[in-house]
């Protein structure tokens, strides 16, 4: 086999695997919140890029502003997924099990929304700079695949830093490690877990909206994405941020090379395999429990 | 109407000397406060004061409800009754806005942040005073102060909280409690599973605090130590208030076991 082409499938495994990663934060970012696995992530990355391209093509707004906007748009439907659904069931001591159903089903509900407010039809975005693509030995790299990566690696970056330097980021991570410890301490354990769900569909409606200029969006593209995620989220040890962005590195390069050897029909198989195969051996993941 | 919950050892038989009849103007008041988990009641309606500047102990055997009355005051469980503080009643349900009042609570079992560091421990602490600039002034006040009540926190600071002896950590649950301005502290335990010198230590501290006039709540396992800084002691069996009891006509062990077993 070509090594350029190995290269080329490389470039492209890591460009998805940093999207996989960004939703695999955003799961454990809620997670650790509140214990939850929200499976509304899928729909946050959808909306990502559906009302991107909503807000450009019929909103006629500048590429830059309508990104910004769509991101604040999502970031507070995160926020109403928190007060209109999991906060109700919260107060209620709703079983976790229960909770987790429910992300679910606002996922569909937002699905099915989504298609009678827009339509079934992909929709695309134009890349983020319209260059000729880089070459690095020989393998092409598209901008939008370095706008990925970089985006991806800058935002890693920023979270790592807001974790570990801000006041509302450290009181986030009082609020995973002991929830009623925290409250104790005047901390809005509440209004955390509001934020917790802002940043994740924040995080999920930017890594939609890079990705869609490569590929396309479509009011049912969230469930995949958020089982690559939640893939991506148990490779690096649930509740480990960072870990999510390895797994999610790890799963996007290991498709790319199934795709390769064996098709395309190979990357759902390989990326549940992972999981399995990870379930079974390594539940904890490559760094370990969070908690 | 709590008299009739009360148990029969409540009677004015039992409770000796004027003192123990509660204070006059009482920072904090609990009236007719009782707590259920799910359908079990675990503290039958009681009536709970605590005076400015006192030091009130909370008694009794393993299940009695002594934690399970901090946790009511703080509104963690499901609560009747009504706790007001400084003459106003307090939230229940949300003990991040009773905290925020001024009412904190180390608990059991410390509750530190185990993973992060010492120095994110007591800045956490420091959360209801706000994050602006004149709130850190006052951070950096309340943190020196700290460190002259337990020196072992300064030296340290950047070490993770978790992999500290359970007596530093005490400490710093304490030490974190303090930084965030509490006008009445409640400690629930905070002897459990350390040293007798280590206790001692931490006992001296309360007392300290507590004659420089700071409103303290201590429950304990160990009545002997926290009789000697009590000014009133709460006895509490199987759920409700057994007796109130003033330290000094305590005589004997003996006395206190006649209490416990009554």
């Amino acid at each position: 086999m070509d090594a350029t082409l190995i290269g080329q499938s490389l470039v492209s495994g890591l460009g998805i695997g940093c999207v996989y990663g960004l939703i695999g934060i955003g799961f454990c970012v809620i997670y650790n919140a509140s214990g939850i696995v929200n499976f509304a992530q899928g729909a946050f990355v959808m909306l990502g890029g559906m009302i991107t391209h909503v807000l450009l093509v019929r909103g006629e707004l500048p590429y830059g502003l309508a990104i910004l906007l769509a991101v604040l748009i999502v970031a507070l439907l995160g926020v109403a997924v928190e007060r209109l659904v999991v906060r109700p069931l919260w107060n209620r001591n709703a079983p976790m099990f229960v909770m987790i159903l429910a992300t679910l089903a606002a996922q569909i509900v937002i699905e099915r929304l989504t298609y009678l407010a827009i339509d079934d039809q992909p929709k695309t975005l134009p890349v983020f700079t319209d260059l000729p693509p880089v070459m690095l030995r020989g393998i092409a790299v598209n901008m939008q695949s370095l706008w990925i990566v970089a985006g991806s690696l800058a935002i890693v970056a920023a979270l790592a830093l807001f974790f570990k330097t801000t006041r509302t980021g450290k009181a986030m991570r009082a609020c995973a490690i002991n929830r009623e410890a925290a409250a104790l301490q005047g901390i809005p354990v509440h209004s955390m877990l509001a934020l917790a769900f802002a940043l994740s569909a924040g995080l999920g409606a930017v890594a939609g909206i890079m990705l869609t200029p490569t590929q396309y969006t479509a009011f049912d593209i969230g469930v995949p994405f958020a089982i690559s995620g939640f893939i991506a989220a148990i490779i690096g040890g649930f509740g480990r941020p960072f870990g999510a962005f390895l797994g999610g590195l790890m799963l996007g390069v290991t498709q790319a090379g199934a795709i390769l050897a064996f098709g395309a029909g190979m990357k759902t198989i390989v990326a549940l395999s992972i999981l399995l195969l990870f379930l079974f051996v390594r539940p904890s993941g490559i760094l370990g429990p969070a908690k | 109407m709590t008299a009739a919950f009360r148990s029969p050892a409540v009677s004015p038989v039992a409770v000796p000397g004027p003192s123990a009849s509660g204070p006059a103007a009482p920072v904090l008041a609990a009236k007719g406060l009782s707590a259920r988990y799910g359908q079990v009641q675990a503290l039958a309606p009681l009536d709970f004061e605590v005076g400015s500047g006192e030091l009130v102990a909370v008694l009794g055997p393993n299940g009695a409800g002594k934690s399970t009355l901090l946790r009511a005051i703080l509104g963690l469980v499901a609560t009747g009754g009504e706790v007001s503080f400084q003459g106003t009643v307090l939230p229940r349900r949300n003990p991040a806005a009773v905290a925020s009042r001024g009412v904190v609570l180390v608990p059991e079992g410390r509750g530190i942040f185990g993973p992060m560091t010492v120095a994110e421990n007591l800045e956490l602490g420091a959360w209801s005073l706000g994050g602006g600039r004149r709130s850190r002034v006052a951070q950096e006040r309340r943190l020196s102060w700290v460190f002259e009540l337990f020196p072992r926190l300064k030296e340290r600071l950047g070490q993770t909280a978790g992999s500290m002896s359970g007596g530093e950590q005490q400490m710093l649950a304490i030490g974190r409690a303090l930084m965030a301005d509490p006008k009445i502290l409640l400690l629930d335990e905070p002897s459990l599973g350390l040293a007798p010198r280590v206790t001692e230590e931490i006992l001296e501290t309360l007392g300290v605090l507590n004659r420089s006039g700071l409103p303290v709540v201590l429950v304990e396992q160990r009545a002997p130590s926290a009789l000697k800084l009590a000014n009133r002691a709460y006895l509490l069996s199987l759920g409700r208030l057994a007796a109130v009891l003033d330290p000094r006509e305590v005589q004997s062990h003996d006395q206190l076991a006649q209490y416990y077993f009554a």
